[in-house]
This record gives structure tokens, C-alpha cells and sequence, in this order.
């Protein structure tokens, strides 16, 4: 019998999206594969790695681990949503600034979290930046610079 | 991954689909934190998942405050539960729920899928079964019907679910009013986050005015087949002055919360090791 198709209707950075997706597609495949959207990144594949993070209703979510169907009525924001053109936000300036990108695969994860945190904890110390950074890995750079940048754009919100 | 999904909206059609598929191979899916990786790691064969994540039930998908207790449906997320006000007065669960996973992962699995996973090592399951909760099930025939979660568990991912019910959710019964709360979770992992737990101990302990235990809630996590409520070191408690317990006491507690560890040894942890880390930290709460 073959999988039939399910039509979902989700906002995307702010534009409403349609499409008819088979029950099985992984919402970070939709995103990468269907809509162009290649920030949010296929690493694991089964939720320790934090690469394919994107903001859902509000709250970061692993799109690796979230079937298309599932995100249907939901309000979706990607990494390639939080620079306004060519302008970076002030969480991705601090990222350059502090020179917390060494090959980059996961710093779009990171830069979410880091936007997560600012919003659960306003300005956190740097035990709780590293806590609620632990759905995040990084094997280049060993997360200091990277608490650094997430702790500068802490403060200067 | 290959399935077909079935996406209930109300819970007569969600019973509907439980009926239809008695005869097939199906499967609930809520958060899909743990069935994804599952389904991506090894097929099986005509699965039909049945998805609760559209259905509109607030009895799954709402924490409420009743005459009985505390009510919190299967499908709330972990990151309800960090948030609701009625439950910060149980620290056992907050910080078993902040133990848990990553931010990420608390946004999406929900308390229903820890439970019904039933793993030994379920942190928010260990806590849920330390405060005498109770699971209240759906029956296809739309009845309820409640099990103590102290016998939910009938072995490593293993309950009492039967093929045509499913978990609705989970009360937490009122307590009795306390003048002094001892709770919490202690977690042992070689490292603090995303991490499986190698023991587990929860504890929620009540006394009142002078100091004299009232009521008494302990379970241990990863040192047995299921999560276990630690029924004779509560009893051992029970009665005592918390300000005055001796050495004696604290070692009699440990020893009696020790009786309902039969840990493994794994590539994590050595039952040797398991053993020790649980007397000394059940040693320690008091």
C-alpha cells in the first residue's frame, strides 16, 4: 500500500508554508531537502549533537528528532531567520567577535541555544550557560569561546 | 524509517484507532525522542504509528490541580512540567525533569513516553514513583482503569499496558500538609548532562512541626530490572525524629534501600560500583 500524503500548513520565519509530506520525512529534511533550508544541519541524527536545532513554538527542539507531520500548525524560526540581510544579530556578531567558529557544523545549533538561554535565564553565570548548552556538541573549539560569545550577547541585552 | 500514520485529532477517534488495529503491529507516538532513533537504527516490518501529537484531549495534553491530587497528562512535555506552578512544590520531579536530556529534548518528550518507555534509568519516572503516584489508563472501551506506579513496571521496557490501552495520565495524590519537605533527586553519571543515569536515587520525605517523619517516598533508578520504590527503607523512617536520626539510622536506611538494588555490570558501570554509589548516596540525603 503505498504511504499516503499528509498536508501540513506551518509558518516558517514568519511565511506561511504548505506541502504535502509522507508520514515519515523528518521535519530537518523538510527544512534542508524541500524548502532550501540547509542551516540547520544532519549530524546525529538522534538528538545528542544539537546541530539540527531550530526554534519551535517558541522553544528550541531538535528537528532531527520531529516528523514533518508533527510540526503541522506550528511556527517554525531557523538560523537563517535571526540576521536582518547581511546583519548579523548580536549573538551571531558575538560568535565572530570572540572567534568562537572553528569548522562552523554546529554553530547554528549553538547561536539557538545561546538565544534560548538569554530568553529562560536573561543574564546567566557560566554554569548555566554550560548546563543548558549540554544539547549542544562542538568538537573543534572547547566550548569556552563559545560560553564567552553567549555570555557577552547575554549582557549586552 | 517506513511506517504509516494514523493522527487522531479526538480521543473517539484515537480509541477507533486502537480498536481498528488490534490485529496489526502498531505503535504510540508522542515526543518520538526515543521511537526516531529507534525506527532509524531497525525497521519493523507494517508498523503503524498512531500519532498523539495532534490529539486534543486536555486530559493528555494539560497538568491540573484536583480534588484527588495533581493531575498531569501523558503528553505533557518536560518542559510543562518545569514550568508549572503546582508541581515546584515537589523538587523531586523538578529536578529529575532538569536532569533530563537536553533543553531540546525537555521541549518535545513528554511524561507519558518517559513512563511508558520504562527504562530503569527514567529520571522523571524514578521521581513520579517516589511521590506514590498513580497511572490512569485508557481503555479502548473508553474506560479508565488506575495502577500505582509501583507496579506499572513489569521489566526492562516492559508495563501493564495492555494492546488495547494506553496511558492517559498520572495523579499525583495530595499530601498530607507538611511543615518541613526533604526532597530531591541525586543522579550518578560520569558527567552532569545528557546523560543515562548509572543509579538513581529519588527521595520525597515529610515531617511536621517537631521534626517527626510523616510520610516517607523513596525510589532507586538503574540498579534493578525497573525503577523501584524502596517500600521498607520508607517504612524505616516513617515515625523517626529527621533532626535526630544516628549514624545508625542513616546506615539501616541505606541498607534497606540496598535490598531492592540487583544491579548489572555494563559497558557504564560495574554492579560492584552501583552498589556502593547507592549506599552512599542514600547515606547522604538524610
Amino acid at each position: 500500500m503505498a504511504n499516503p500524503l499528509f498536508r501540513i500548513s506551518l509558518t516558517i520565519n514568519g511565511q506561511p508554508v504548505q506541502a504535502d509530506v509522507p508520514a515519515t520525512l523528518r521535519l530537518l529534511d523538510f527544512l534542508r531537502y524541500d524548502l532550501d533550508l540547509t542551516g540547520a544541519k544532519d549530524v546525529c541524527g538522534e538528538g545528542e549533537c544539537g546541530a539540527c536545532t531550530i526554534f519551535m513554538d517558541g522553544k528550541t527542539v531538535n528537528s532531527c528528532l520531529i516528523l514533518a507531520v508533527e510540526a503541522d500548525g506550528s511556527e517554525l524560526m531557523t538560523i537563517e531567520d535571526l540576521s536582518h540581510g547581511k546583519m548579523l544579530n548580536e549573538m551571531q556578531q558575538a560568535f565572530v567577535d570572540y572567534h568562537s567558529v572553528q569548522c562552523g557544523y554546529c554553530i547554528p545549533g549553538m547561536v539557538l541555544s545561546g538565544e534560548q538561554i538569554i530568553k529562560d535565564h536573561g543574564k546567566p553565570d557560566r554554569d548555566t550557560i554550560r548546563e543548558d548548552l549540554s544539547g549542544n556538541i562542538c568538537r573543534c573549539t572547547g566550548y569556552q569561546k563559545i560560553v564567552d560569545a553567549i555570555e557577552f550577547a547575554a549582557d549586552k541585552r | 524509517m517506513d511506517f504509516r500514520t494514523i493522527s487522531p485529532q479526538t480521543t473517539e477517534e484515537l480509541l477507533e484507532a486502537i480498536k481498528q488495529n488490534q490485529g496489526k503491529h502498531f505503535r504510540f507516538g508522542a515526543g518520538y525522542t526515543d521511537l526516531i532513533p529507534e525506527l532509524e537504527m531497525q525497521m519493523e516490518n507494517g508498523l503503524i504509528v498512531i500519532n498523539l501529537a495532534k490529539l486534543k484531549d486536555s486530559n493528555f495534553t494539560s497538568i491540573f490541580l484536583s480534588e484527588d491530587g495533581i493531575r498531569i497528562g501523558a503528553l505533557t512535555t518536560m518542559t510543562d512540567v518545569l514550568s508549572n506552578k503546582h508541581l515546584q512544590k515537589f523538587p523531586v520531579l523538578i529536578e529529575a525533569v532538569e536532569s533530563f536530556a537536553s533543553v531540546q529534548i525537555r521541549s518535545v518528550a513528554t511524561v507519558g513516553g518517559n513512563l511508558c518507555t520504562a527504562s530503569p534509568a527514567g529520571d522523571v519516572s524514578c521521581a513520579l514513583v517516589a511521590l506514590g503516584a498513580v497511572s490512569e489508563i485508557l481503555i479502548a472501551n473508553g474506560q479508565i482503569r488506575t495502577v500505582p506506579l509501583t507496579e506499572f513496571f513489569t521489566g526492562v521496557k516492559t508495563t501493564v499496558l495492555k494492546k488495547n490501552e494506553l496511558l492517559r495520565s498520572v495523579l499525583i495524590p495530595h499530601q498530607k500538609s507538611a511543615e518541613r519537605i526533604l526532597s530531591g533527586f541525586i543522579k550518578i553519571g560520569n558527567r552532569n548532562s545528557m546523560e543515562i543515569a548509572l543509579a538513581s536515587l529519588a527521595y520525597h520525605i515529610t515531617t511536621d512541626k517537631n521534626g517527626i517523619i510523616t510520610s516517607a517516598g523513596t525510589a532507586v533508578g538503574s540498579v534493578a530490572e525497573t525503577i523501584r520504590y524502596t517500600e521498607s527503607a520508607c517504612e524505616f523512617l516513617l515515625g523517626k525524629n529527621m533532626d535526630q536520626l544516628s549514624e545508625e539510622d542513616k546506615e539501616t536506611f541505606a541498607d534497606n534501600v540496598l535490598k531492592y538494588a540487583n544491579p548489572i555490570s555494563d559497558i557504564r558501570a560495574s554492579a560492584w560500583y552501583r552498589h556502593q554509589v547507592l549506599w552512599n548516596i542514600s547515606k547522604s540525603i538524610l
